[in-house]
Formats: structure tokens, C-alpha cells, sequence
């Protein structure tokens, strides 16, 4: 497995908007993966705060083959020149060091709001996408089934999600260092996405009142009806400006729908009141220009990473046994990988053995046996599965387990030896198959 | 006797409520959201804000002692006024604090409170006013004038902590000490507040001054300029206000506003307090 990507660790919000994609960029983009000779199985992720591209490779590519196309696709998608120019932000992971990342992102440790409980939504809906789309269905997915387990027992296991500081909570606290309590501050959410409907919670719950624009009328009505709020289109975003406090915007516009000439008016009408912006979408839908305009503030997501930081060091040991948990998964999944690897081969000595026992049977059933009955020989193939679980039982484990431990080389040469089997492929279909014994 | 250890005890637990509001800002914030702050800090400011009550009922006996030591009324006296306006604007802090939520803004009341009643000792205490100013007018041209700097101070401390809030949230610093001020918009409804209620008593303090400067026919270089300042500070105030609510001028420029007329308001002070009084001479 390899990641290519970058996140708010390496990359400021201004780079990562350039290679952020909406829904129906991120099906463009599996296309164009999925197209790209060397990928296997790919996923992209687009959240606020990274852009990566999980594939398996094709069993005959190289790393290198794969890295290099996913990063073209990157850089078209980006419109960046060269490769070379993308070096500079893109980070990749490889092998182990890929699924312990995905599993960190995955349990929230690599978020900026580590902790945050979003994120595990958001992989959820990259993996659901890939799946719709074909592009996800053999190892990578089960990487990704295991990365969500993770995730939930990190959850179940540390209190690494209680009392999160998280973008919301940042907002909140912020709004309160402005407005001191929020009870008499109105609340706009402009876009009604999973973040919007997450900081309303948080800012909605004790501010005076809430509205909601959106692009679509639907989805800002459910959203309003939800907080009783008053809901509106993108249209009337000039008039809504000018009734609230607060502001979350988070469209996935590709462009800035707040512009400086816009609040310079709306301020104007608000007789100098305070108005505070949470720019949580990625691409920015606040010019940070506003940000100049007298009495009007404007955060984004990169804004708050500092102050998230520090909530984190007060969790720190939580982020301890997270990563603990972490390390101990990524053993248990690479067990299970090698345990896997050796599944085509337990197969075909399954077969072999069933095999030989089936042709002794049906020898037998043509000759001596010949008067025996239907039920006599429902009952002696039965005996067969019974004596092939025996015989394979001892080998299969003992494969297993070497194979767990790393060390089934020695074991694996032997029973293809012993057993004149053919050498098996790394994949979960049976390298032979099983020939039941006919009944005559 | 009693004057002097009611002194030193006004200026050590101004020195005392100074040092609990330095505490309390200086601590540091350690990733805490803004309630925990409040919470972690509400010790140090609620016993900041207990000695700076305590300071100002000990600073305004001092004031009725010495004032009849000296056998003179604070408000007619040349002795009073920066202790008088020290007193005030704590005893005005400590009552109204709660009502704007501008607990913190001790930590500048405080050392402002030390600091005037320190100078207080050494401005114009061999001066006094010359008999032939003496009106029925005094009193209540120096009362108006000192209960309306005092809420002048207040609305400059106000105005003096939103400029840091606001120039801190501007550079999106907003850690630490953020979190220990009072909130962007109760500093500037405070500073509003304190100057809608100053205004009145400053136009009251003006024009009897002025009736009282016709009456004694003063026309020196010194009252020139303190009715000079004087005007300018009402106008700077009157501006402030009245752009304020005819022209959304909020937040910073009201700020500045408010800082320009209380520095006028303390020129006015200072050339009273140089000359030696109204009509003195120092």
C-alpha cells in the first residue's frame, strides 16, 4: 500500500485548497487513478485539512511506477506546472509505514484537532465512494475496514475523544473572547455540510439565534429545522451578513463567496458591529482580506492549529496509549497479512488432500464399493471433509503461526516440496482447486 | 498620624491587588479553553478585586481624615484631586465591574489607583486656593470634574484593553493573555457606558466652570489653556459619542477617541494641579 498526499502538517491552507476536490472532483480524480496503469485500488481523501491518495498497487508494479502516476494525476488536478514543483508539499508512505498512517489518521492522531471525531466520517465517506466507484476491493479495502476498527477501539479504549478541543470548540472560545457570552449573538452557518451541522452544535447551542444559508434551499431548511433556525439561499448571503454575529462558512466553493467588497458593505449597514468569520472550508470561502476591514475578524482552519496544539499537550497520555494501540494493530494486521499470504497455499494442500481421498473413493466406488447406497456414500464423503480437516489441521496451523511470526519461508518450501505442490500466488483465490469426488 | 498610616495602608493593598492581578494575567493559560481560564484565574481576581474594595474604603477615609486635618473640602482643596480620582474610579470599578464582566480590568485600575495616590503626595500640597476664587461655584465645578474623570479613567482603561484585545485578535494571538482579558465587546460597551455617563458631568464641570471663571474675571495664560483643553476634551468626547451613534464608530477609532479626550482631561488636571489650584499660584 502507499499514500501520497499532504496535510495541514506540511502544507498551509493556501496549497492544500489547490489540490482539495468536491464529490464530483474526487469521482474525476478515482477516473483518472483507476486509468493510471500501475494502480490497483485507490481511494482519495479531501477534508479540510488533507488531500491524500491511498492505492494498492497491480501485483506487477513497482512503488515507484504507482508514485510517480498518482503524483501526475496530483499535479494536473492541482494545475501545477511540474512534478517538482509538487515535491516540495507531497509526503508518501509505503508498506507498514502507509497502514500505520492510515491508521492514525484514520483514529484522528494525525488530525490537527487530535481527537476530533470527524475525521473517521470522512474516511468512511472517501472508502464508500471508492467502493460505489470500483476502485476499492482487495487488500486496500480490508486495510481500511481494519483502519476503522482501530479507530473505534482507540475511541472505546482512551479518552483521547473526551473533551476534544476541536474547531468548533476553538470557534466557540474565540467568539467568546469577542462577544463574552454568545447569548446574545446570532449564528450563521453559511454551507450546510457535516462541519456546518458540527459547529452549529457547538456555537448554536447557546446563541440567541441561528440561519442558515446554503446553496441548496433543501439542505439549509433540514439544517434550520434541526436548530430552529431560520434557513435562506446563497442569494440573500449580503442581508443574513448583516443580522449575524458569527459566522461559519463552509461551502465547497472554489472560490471566495465572502469578498472584502461585500462585508465593507454589509458593515456599513451594521453601524461598526463586531462580525467574526470561521472560515472552515478548504478552499478558503473568506478573502483574508476581510480580515483587514475594522471590527471584523476572520479565523481559518490553519488559525486554529495553534491553539488546537495546545489542547492536544494537555492530552498527551491519551495520545500515548493511542499510539500504543496503534503499534499493537499494526502487529496484529501484519500477522494477519502474512497469515493471509499463506492462505492459496493451506488451500491447495486442502485440495491435494481432498483430492488424493476423493480419487481413492471413487476407485473404491467403482469396484468393491459398487453395492453401497446413496446414504452409505453421503456418509463416506462426509468421512472424507472429516479425514481432510484432520490431516490438514496440524500443517495448516503450523503455517499460520510461522507465517504470523514472519518465519514461514523454511515451512512453505517444505509442504510444496512434500506435497508437489505448485508455488502459490499472494492472493486470497486458491492456487487449485478442490475436485470433489463424484457419486456414481 | 492617622492621615499617614491610612496612606500607607490605601497604597499597600493597592501594591497587594496590583501584584493579584499581575498573578493572575502572567499564569499561564497551558492550552485551557477561555471558562477554564476564567475558571482556573477567578481566585486571583476575585481576591484582587476584594483588596481593591478594601483599598478604596481605606482611601476614601484617608481623604475624609486628611481633609479634616487640613480643614479644607476635598473638592474645593488642590490637595485632593488625583486622590480623589483614584478613589473614585476604584469605587466605581468595584461596583459596576460585575455589570460589564471587565473583572480584569483591575489589573489597570490597580496600578493606576497606586500610581495617582503616590503623586498625589507630591502635587500641590504646600498650594491653595487663592480666597478671591473662592465661589459657591468651586465645589461643584471640581466635583463634576472629578466624578467625570473618574469615569473617564475607567472608559481610558477600558478603551486601553480593547486596543490590546483587538491588536492581538488582528495578529491572531490568541493565547495567553486573550484569554485573561475581558471579552472584545464588553470592553467597548464598557468604554461607551462609562463615557455616556462621564459626558453629563463633564458638561456640568465646563459650564460651571465657565459661569465660575466670568465671576472671578480670570483670564491668565494657564486658565486659557485649561478652559482651552477643557473645551477640547468635550469636544473630543461629544465627537466620540456622536459618531459612535450617527456613524458606527465602534471598536478601535472610538477607542483612540476616548484615550485622546482622557489625555486632554489630564492636561486640564495637570495645568490645575501646576498652577496650583484655580486662580492659585504655585
Amino acid at each position: 500500500m502507499i499514500v501520497v498526499g499532504l496535510s495541514h502538517k506540511n502544507a498551509p491552507v493556501e496549497v492544500r485548497e489547490r489540490f482539495a476536490a468536491g464529490k464530483d472532483q474526487e469521482v474525476e480524480l478515482l477516473d483518472a487513478l483507476k486509468n493510471a496503469g500501475p494502480v490497483g485500488e485507490c481511494v482519495f481523501l479531501s477534508t479540510c485539512n488533507r488531500v491524500e491518495v491511498l492505492v494498492a498497487p497491480k501485483p506487477d508494479a513497482s512503488p515507484k511506477e504507482v508514485s510517480a502516476a498518482v503524483r501526475e494525476v496530483l499535479r494536473r488536478h492541482s494545475g501545477a506546472a511540474s512534478a517538482a514543483e509538487l515535491d516540495g508539499w507531497l509526503y508518501e508512505r509505503r508498506g507498514d509505514d502507509a497502514v500505520r498512517h492510515l491508521f492514525r489518521v484514520a483514529a484522528s492522531l494525525d488530525s490537527m484537532v487530535v481527537g476530533e471525531p470527524q475525521i473517521l466520517g470522512q474516511v468512511k465517506d472517501a472508502f464508500e465512494t471508492a467502493v460505489r466507484h470500483g476502485t476499492v476491493r482487495g487488500p486496500l479495502e480490508r486495510c481500511i475496514s481494519r483502519a476503522f476498527s482501530v479507530a473505534k477501539r482507540i475511541r472505546t479504549e482512551t479518552a483521547l475523544g473526551v473533551g476534544t478541543v476541536s474547531i468548533s470548540s476553538v470557534a466557540v472560545d474565540l467568539a467568546r473572547g469577542i462577544f463574552g457570552s454568545l447569548d446574545a449573538s446570532t449564528v450563521l452557518l453559511v454551507g450546510a455540510g457535516e462541519m456546518a451541522e458540527a459547529a452549529c452544535r457547538s456555537l448554536g447551542k447557546d446563541a440567541k439565534s441561528i440561519r442558515v444559508t446554503n446553496r441548496s434551499f433543501e439542505r439549509a431548511a433540514t439544517l434550520a429545522r434541526e436548530f430552529g433556525g431560520v434557513a435562506s439561499t446563497l442569494d440573500a448571503l449580503e442581508a443574513e451578513l448583516s443580522l449575524a454575529d458569527v459566522v461559519v462558512t463552509s461551502t465547497g466553493a472554489t472560490n471566495y463567496i465572502v469578498t472584502a467588497e461585500l462585508v465593507r458593505r454589509v458593515m456599513k449597514t451594521r453601524r461598526g458591529r463586531t462580525l467574526f468569520f470561521v472560515d472552515i472550508s478548504v478552499p478558503r470561502n473568506v478573502d483574508p482580506e476581510v480580515h483587514r476591514i475594522d471590527n471584523v475578524y476572520v479565523f481559518d482552519v490553519d488559525d486554529l492549529e495553534a491553539q488546537v496544539k495546545e489542547g492536544m499537550r494537555a492530552r498527551s497520555q491519551e495520545v500515548i496509549r493511542a499510539e500504543a494501540i496503534v503499534d499493537e494493530e499494526l502487529a496484529a494486521f501484519r500477522a494477519w497479512q502474512r497469515s493471509a499470504d499463506v492462505k492459496p497455499l493451506v488451500l491447495a494442500l486442502r485440495a491435494k488432500v481432498k483430492g488424493a481421498l476423493a480419487a481413492e473413493l471413487d476407485r473404491s466406488l467403482a469396484g468393491k464399493l459398487k453395492h453401497l447406497g446413496e446414504p452409505e456414500k453421503a456418509a463416506l464423503l462426509q468421512l472424507i471433509e472429516g479425514a481432510t480437516n484432520r490431516i490438514c489441521h496440524a500443517p495448516t496451523t503450523r503455517l499460520k503461526d510461522a507465517a504470523s511470526a514472519g518465519d514461514a519461508d523454511v515451512l512453505v518450501a517444505s509442504v510444496i516440496e512434500l506435497f508437489e505442490l505448485s508455488e502459490p500466488a499472494t492472493s486470497a483465490e486458491p492456487i487449485a482447486t478442490e475436485r470433489p469426488a463424484r457419486l456414481h | 498620624m492617622l492621615p499617614d498610616a491610612l496612606f500607607s495602608l490605601t497604597a499597600l493593598l493597592y501594591v497587594a491587588a496590583t501584584a493579584s492581578f499581575a498573578r493572575y494575567l502572567a499564569a499561564p493559560v497551558d492550552g485551557m479553553d477561555g471558562a477554564k481560564v476564567a475558571e482556573e484565574g477567578r481566585r486571583d481576581v476575585r481576591l484582587g478585586t476584594g483588596l481593591l474594595a478594601g483599598a478604596g474604603v481605606f482611601h476614601a477615609a484617608h481623604v475624609v481624615v486628611f481633609s479634616l486635618v487640613l480643614a479644607v473640602c476635598p473638592v474645593e482643596g488642590i490637595h485632593f484631586p488625583l486622590s480623589v480620582v483614584a478613589m473614585l474610579t476604584v469605587l466605581f470599578f468595584v461596583v459596576l465591574r460585575g455589570r460589564f464582566r471587565i473583572d480584569a480590568a483591575g489589573a489597570v485600575v490597580a496600578p493606576f489607583a497606586l500610581s495617582a495616590l503616590l503623586a498625589s503626595r507630591f502635587v500641590g500640597m504646600n498650594a491653595a486656593p487663592s480666597t478671591q476664587v473662592r465661589s459657591a461655584l468651586l465645589p461643584f465645578h471640581v466635583a463634576f470634574n472629578l466624578f467625570g474623570i473618574a469615569l473617564f479613567s475607567l472608559a481610558c482603561a477600558a478603551a486601553g484593553l480593547y486596543l490590546v484585545q483587538e491588536r492581538l485578535l488582528k495578529r491572531k494571538q490568541i493565547f495567553g493573555l486573550f484569554k485573561r482579558l475581558p471579552p472584545l465587546d464588553a470592553l467597548d460597551r464598557a468604554e461607551h457606558r462609562f463615557l455616556l455617563a462621564g459626558f453629563p458631568l463633564l458638561t456640568l464641570g465646563i459650564l460651571s466652570g465657565t459661569a465660575w471663571a466670568q465671576k472671578v474675571e480670570q483670564g491668565g495664560l494657564s486658565d486659557l489653556l485649561r478652559a482651552g483643553f477643557g473645551w477640547a476634551t468635550w469636544l473630543t468626547f461629544a465627537a466620540v459619542l456622536l459618531l459612535r451613534a450617527a456613524a458606527g464608530w465602534r471598536g478601535r477609532r472610538a477607542a483612540w477617541g476616548t484615550i485622546a479626550g482622557f489625555a486632554s482631561s489630564l492636561v486640564v488636571l495637570a495645568i490645575y494641579l501646576g498652577r496650583g489650584g484655580p486662580g492659585g499660584h504655585s
